[in-house]
């Protein structure tokens, strides 16, 4: 029968087109990764043994994992605290839940400079204030040291306190308030049943986001960048930067020094894929239905807002101070304090191509990781036959949330400084960068969206006659419009304060905001870094405005 | 020849454990039939359905409709959804929300590209058939449930498929609603004639609507025919009791009679052939009537004595729970008479059934084509 023969060559026509697909995905993800390793591995492992021999590496490795420790308790006490405050707001007052991910929305070079200027041990506000009390008068700088690994820590567990409060609160709104109203009316407080009834049941969502939370530390290049240089407080990821950064510019080392964070990473994308498996398991109810269970609380109100003033609205406040004045002292004189410093970045041309280049490439790349996302989603969630090339495409893009942005930036660096396709010097370099680190966030909110639209309506249109390319134009791409518009614009937040594979891949003439505030933060322009600083933060905020307006409310629960 | 055929169905899904939704499955549908596939969830029965949609591959079998293959294991042939000649209606409803009903209902001609529909109004026409005229203009979400099914069950219609295919449409509906587009649903197929497969786990839907039905278990048929067929003589103990008849009443012959449930039984007495000596009596809950032990059995009848367990008001009537020997039975009494008015637990009743209202099963649950004889209780040889 002919249409036997006309569905053999349809399905080999498709068979060719996937492979392809994910041919080109490996390539782009996988194949400057291996390259870089090769690289470690060249004149008998010379990159391997340049580390070894490099002095302080047993106290770097100290340090990464120190960091990675301790900012995880850190973001996972504060993080859990928040969702439980969160879960109890009273109604008026919901709108609170959105506070703690500010430290996702905020620029981490912004916060993090806002930090120093706060705690510097001599000119920092904070600093400045503290030693006016009578205990520590004495003093003439201090007491803070924010230059040390404890602040570090400190500083990238505030971070890391959004993420983990994503991972609860959403796990938390899968559980039904009954249970807990059971356990309140069966004679147990409300903390009683926090630890005994929600926190039980929130096992596996803790066991999840508490491994992505170590990685996201572990692959911490900011914060140790920023404050660590000063001191010589080193950790893996910076030590990679150096190697890449010095010249002669040393991929072997570079590569050598992430090797541990990419086994690592690799390890739990892997465990993930394995212990998680099926899709459709991250289905949740999308909250609707969710109730708050028991009474709502006033101080869990109040406990959100001390805290996300203390850990973004301190940072921000000194960065308007900063970039309000003329130099950095904590002696500010309200008179004095003008627009001066924003004026003259807007006349740096340097400057303002950096923010042209970031807003572009960051559209430019939003734009991409939306379409190879699209068509992962339905690759992943539809696909029934090459179930091994569909595992592997899961994994390739699954590959950016474990191995950290640092090791992406050295690969990518290497690979396209060199044949075959040499982009560095161009904004390329720093589209096919950004869209790879999308690639998991594109493609799990696409997922999730799908998920949420369930079967029936695509199974209407084909039973209605038309075909799948016609029915994900005529139907799925119209319902999704909410969910790809919000991933859109997270994506664009994401990517406009990307600043670690930047600071690698970035050149001369290609700028984007984050380097350009590190170069003036290295020549000690701290004014004009707060102004930048300030910028940044404003073009993340309009993104984060599109986003929920397009998105929805609960947009970045999708993450 | 516009017939649906289904030859050799198979259907496995992998898992844990692997089930099989389709085993080896044979079915016809007539022109203009409508065929309702009655079971329990996990029967096999949407599956089914889906498989005839094209929106599950089959392992084995052969699938035409309209006379045209659709699927065909053994030579290759899968034809998609969109190119077979079918309209599908949903649990869901599965109106998509971002379009008005007007383009809800014209997405078939549009995307089948049946321009003569469009030209005559076939839109509008459907619209109206299922009195939805005054909606065209307006969202689905803005709907009740049973506007949005009846708009579905157009836009099922709309392009005059061969087959109409229908997942358990009335499910989510809630019971005024079911009632409704039910007799709606009939209506319009008595009006327009289309062949149809319905997939239901409702008895009485089934009965209402379907010219035949296919009573499903564990992916094969148990029993396909008329709805008074299957109403009257159920083929099989199984689809007895799926259909109504929830009283199981084991039977033996003992010391020359009958007992029921362990009860020696008074009244008529059946004679069976094949000479069986234990059988059982399945039978509704509304033919096993309750009454007391002395007053005089209604001919054609059979009598066993038992004690009321609860009674429970059912307007007319009371739903009894009455024991016989060691076996539980659900009964009716009648209410507001002037012999019965109460029915205390713990009383002494009689429990009754007419023999023609009893289907007879064998033990391996195959019904039994009984020859009755007339007699008294000790009558009656097996």
């Amino acid at each position: 029968m002919i249409g036997g023969y006309q569905s053999r060559a349809q399905r080999r026509l498709r068979t060719v087109a996937l492979y392809s697909f994910v041919l080109a995905l490996a390539w782009m993800v996988l194949s400057p990764l291996v390259r870089l390793q090769a690289v470690a591995f060249e004149d008998g492992a010379r990159g391997y043994k340049v580390m070894f021999a490099s002095s302080g590496i047993g106290e770097t490795l100290m340090n990464t994992v120190g960091l990675a420790l301790g900012s995880l308790v850190i973001g996972m006490v504060f993080g859990t605290l928040l969702a439980w405050w969160a879960s109890r707001l009273p109604p008026n007052l919901r709108f609170l839940r959105a506070l703690p991910i500010l430290p996702i929305v905020l620029p981490a070079v912004a916060t993090v400079s806002g930090w120093a200027f706060l705690l510097s041990p001599r000119p920092g506000y904070l600093n400045a204030v503290m030693r006016m009390l009578p205990w520590w008068s004495h003093l003439d700088s201090g007491p803070v040291e924010v230059y040390s690994i404890t602040w570090i820590v400190i500083i990238t567990g505030f971070s890391l306190t959004a993420f983990v409060y994503l991972f609860v609160s959403s796990g938390m709104q899968n559980i039904s308030a009954e249970l807990i109203e059971a356990s309140r009316v069966n004679g147990s407080s409300a903390l009683g049943s926090f630890f005994r009834v929600t926190l039980p049941l929130l096992r596996p969502v803790m066991l999840y986001g508490g491994g992505v939370t170590l990685l996201l530390g572990l692959g911490q290049f900011t914060a140790p960048l920023l404050l660590g240089t000063n001191k010589g407080v080193t950790v893996l990821t910076t030590h990679m930067y150096y190697a890449v950064a010095q010249s002669p510019t040393d991929f072997g080392t570079a590569a050598a020094f992430g090797t541990p964070l990419l086994v690592f990473g690799i390890a739990v994308v892997l465990l993930q894929k394995l212990m998680l498996g099926d899709h459709s398991r991250f289905v949740t109810h999308g909250g609707r239905g969710f109730r708050v269970a028991g009474k709502p609380s006033k101080i869990s109100a109040w406990c959100i807002v001390v805290f996300t003033l203390v850990t973004s609205g301190l940072p921000m406040l000194s960065l308007v101070l900063l970039s309000l004045s003329s130099y950095w002292s904590p002696k500010i004189v309200i008179g004095r304090l003008n627009f001066d410093n924003f004026r003259q970045i807007f006349k740096e041309s340097q400057i303002v191509d950096a923010i042209l280049t970031s807003v572009s490439v960051s559209l430019i790349a939003v734009l991409i990781a939306l379409v190879i996302g699209f068509i992962v989603a339905i690759l992943l969630l539809r696909g029934r036959r090459h179930r091994l090339v569909r595992a592997l495409l899961d994994i390739i893009v699954a590959m950016p949330l474990g191995v950290p942005a640092v090791i992406f930036g050295a690969g990518f660096l290497f690979a396209y400084t060199r044949p075959p396709m040499v982009l560095y010097g161009t904004i390329w370099v720093l589209v096919v960068v950004y869209v790879t680190l999308m690639l998991p966030f594109t493609t799990r909110m696409q997922i999730a969206g799908m998920l949420q639209l369930g079967n029936s309506y695509l199974e209407a249109s084909r039973t209605s006659g038309a075909n799948a390319f016609w029915t994900d134009i005529r139907i799925t791409l119209p319902l999704m419009r909410s969910t790809i518009g919000g991933a859109a614009a997270l994506m664009f937040i994401l990517l406009t304060h990307e600043f670690t594979a930047s600071m690698l891949v970035r050149s001369p003439t290609n700028q984007v905001m984050g380097t350009v505030l590190f170069d003036y933060w290295t020549n000690g322009s701290y004014p004009l870094v707060a102004a930048i600083a300030l910028v940044m933060t404003l073009v993340t905020v309009v993104g984060m405005l599109a986003a929920v307006l397009i998105g929805g409310k609960e947009v970045f629960n999708k993450m | 020849m516009a017939r649906t055929r289904i030859q050799g169905l198979t259907k496995l899904f992998k898992g844990n454990p692997p089930t099989t939704a389709a085993d080896n499955l044979d079915l016809e549908i007539e022109e203009g039939e409508f065929l309702v596939l009655l079971g329990p969830s996990g029967c096999g029965k949407t599956t089914t359905l889906r498989c005839l949609a094209g929106l599950e591959t089959p392992d084995a079998g052969r699938i035409s409709i309209g006379g045209k293959v659709v699927f065909d294991a053994s030579a290759d042939i899968e034809i998609a959804p969109d190119k077979r000649s079918i309209g599908m209606v949903f649990q869901s409803y599965a109106l998509w929300p971002h379009m008005t009903v007007r383009k809800n209902i014209e997405y078939p001609l549009v995307v089948r590209k049946i321009s003569q529909g469009l030209r005559e109004g076939w839109t509008e026409q459907m619209a109206r058939m299922v009195n939805c005229e005054g909606l065209l203009e307006r969202y689905p979400g803005q709907m009740s449930g049973g506007q949005q099914q009846r708009i579905s069950l157009a836009r099922g219609l709309v392009a005059r498929p061969d087959l109409l295919l229908l997942d358990e449409p009335l499910s989510n509906l809630d019971k005024l609603l079911r009632d409704q587009v039910r007799s709606q649903l009939h209506e319009l197929h008595r009006r327009l004639g289309f062949s149809a497969v319905f997939v239901t786990h409702d008895q009485n839907e089934a009965l209402a609507l379907g010219d035949r039905l296919a009573i499903m278990r564990s992916g094969r048929i148990e029993q396909l025919d008329t709805a008074r067929e299957v109403f009257e003589r159920p083929a099989t103990e199984y689809v007895a009791n799926f259909i109504g008849m929830n009283n199981r009443i084991p039977l033996e012959f003992r010391d020359d009679r009958w007992c029921g449930a362990g009860q020696p039984t008074e009244g008529t007495v059946l004679s069976l052939s094949g000479g069986q000596r234990q059988i059982t009596a399945r039978v509704r809950p509304e033919d096993l009537v309750v009454d007391l032990p002395h007053h005089p059995l209604s001919a054609d009848s059979v009598g066993m004595p038992g004690k009321v367990v609860d009674a429970t008001f059912a307007g007319r009537r009371f739903d009894v729970i009455v024991e016989v020997g060691d076996q539980r039975f659900q009964a009716w009494a009648p209410s507001g008479t002037d012999t019965l008015q109460e029915y205390p637990p713990g009383m002494s009743v009689r429990v009754t059934f007419r023999h023609a209202n009893a289907v007879f099963y064998d033990t391996q649950g195959r019904r039994i084509s009984e020859q009755r004889s007339a007699g008294t209780g000790k009558a009656g040889s097996p």
